[in-house]
């Protein structure tokens, strides 16, 4: 059968059965950035944005999301023109065998939109679902924080450029 | 594996809903987390609740209602936001991780009932009541909900109703070795005071034998008590939670740490009691 959905902006039509978890339907669908880890909810490689919130998408019918918005870690940028989220990771070391990464950029995306300037806690709460076995969580939680300070930087000289409009 | 010529239902009304899962292997579909979890061969068809516009959280005439479809995270961004149960918020932020709380649902969660539930204590400590739909409408008291065996029978739950009380004071704590973890019990307190005397006291515990425990002995042990050291030492004695063992812990052991968990909050709450 079809589901449709809208993908990193783009609507979708993608094969896939009734019983099919989210996860299954999108790799299947060569959204392969979608990482299988533990497939029981509790790694986070998986996770995608589900109308803009994380989720772990081997927990989610793909039946019950139809017509819903789905951000992927291409979503957000691309290997030519990365977000400066994934520029941090890469800078901090935050990404070893970068197969946990797609669902930390994601998750870390999804806390930066609601709380550009997070605490090293409210950076580990929000990346609480996510695991990594090769970093010890220092180097993420450093690109994290990297992120925040370059986006307000850029953000107030924004508002200085306005100001001496 | 769910089966894969597994049913799906999108009603749009809850009586529709309430007919289909009359239906042998039909039931409710909110977040999906828990269906996934057990995936059992005799699930024919999944009702989607996504349409029922049961996702909400609205306030009126003093009483809080939560929509059976809320997810964890709907309720703990709108106690943030209100002041409003943060016994229930706190332990709904230490349930699961953050991309599971924005999928599980309060009704689905109240339905599973799973014997890690973090949801179940506060919700019964704050005396909450529950509107379902079966062969008629109803609300009745959560706690009737469990002991009256509703919670077995096929049943749509609409919402939760939490009265507004501000001289209500309570706390949950619940025994995990790492935060990422199923809780081996949680226990909840609710405590009303005047002058800083107890008039009420509500104490609840899920992960015990038999699943939950109400314990009234320690409840009418502190009506009418200041909540001091020498309170909460012989409180101790009246709270006894019984447990199974398992290849972890022994029954015994969950008891001891039970009882700490429990004078714990209890001195936790000491300090608000007006």
């Amino acid at each position: 059968m079809k589901f449709s959905f809208k993908i990193n902006n783009s609507l979708k039509e993608l094969e896939g059965f009734p019983n099919e978890t989210l996860l299954h339907v999108l790799r299947n669908n060569n959204y392969t950035e979608v990482k299988c880890g533990c497939n029981e909810g509790e790694c986070g490689s998986c996770t995608i944005l589900l109308d803009g919130k994380p989720v772990n998408s081997c927990q989610v019918l793909a039946m019950s999301v139809q017509e819903k918005e789905i951000t992927t870690v291409k979503g957000i940028g691309t290997l030519y023109t990365p977000h400066l989220l994934q520029k941090s990771f890469v800078e901090a070391g935050a990404d070893q065998c970068g197969f946990c990464s797609p669902g930390m950029v994601l998750a870390s995306y999804s806390l930066l939109k609601e709380n550009p300037n997070p605490t090293r806690e409210e950076i580990l709460v929000a990346l609480d679902g996510n695991l990594c076995r090769c970093t010890g969580y220092v180097k993420i939680v450093d690109a994290v924080e990297m992120t925040a300070q370059k986006l307000n930087a850029t953000n107030s000289e924004m508002e200085q450029v306005c100001s001496n409009m | 594996m769910l089966h894969q010529n597994l049913e799906w239902f999108f009603p749009h009304k809850v009586e529709e809903a309430v007919k289909l899962i009359e239906q042998q292997g039909v039931i409710l579909h909110g977040g999906g987390t828990r269906i996934l979890k057990t995936s059992p061969k005799s699930i024919k068809g999944l009702v989607d609740v996504g349409n029922l516009h049961l996702n909400y959280i609205h306030h009126t005439d003093s009483k809080t209602s939560i929509g059976s479809a809320a997810t964890y995270d709907d309720v703990i961004r709108y106690s943030t936001k209100t002041d409003r149960f943060p016994m229930l918020a706190k332990a709904l932020s230490e349930a699961a991780s953050t991309p599971l709380r924005n999928r599980i649902t309060i009704g689905g969660s109240i339905k599973d009932f799973p014997i890690w539930s973090s949801l179940y204590a506060p919700l019964l400590a704050l005396n909450a009541q529950i509107e379902i739909i079966d062969t008629h409408e109803k609300i009745i008291s959560l706690e009737e909900y469990l002991e009256s065996g509703v919670i077995k029978t096929k049943h749509l739950i609409k919402r939760i109703i939490i009265e507004d009380d501000s001289h209500l004071i309570g706390g949950v704590k619940r025994f995990v070795l790492i935060r990422f973890e199923y809780p081996l019990f949680t226990v909840a307190v609710a405590l009303r005071a005047k002058h800083k005397i107890i008039s009420e006291a509500r104490i609840f515990m899920t992960g015990v034998k038999g699943r939950y425990k109400h314990f009234r002995r320690a409840e009418h042990f502190l009506i009418d008590k200041e909540l001091s050291d020498d309170t909460i030492q012989q409180a101790e004695n009246h709270f006894t939670p019984k447990f199974v063992s398992d290849y972890k812990y022994s029954a015994e052991y969950k008891e001891q740490t039970a009882k700490v968990f429990f004078t714990d909050l209890l001195h936790e709450l000491k300090g608000t009691l007006k």
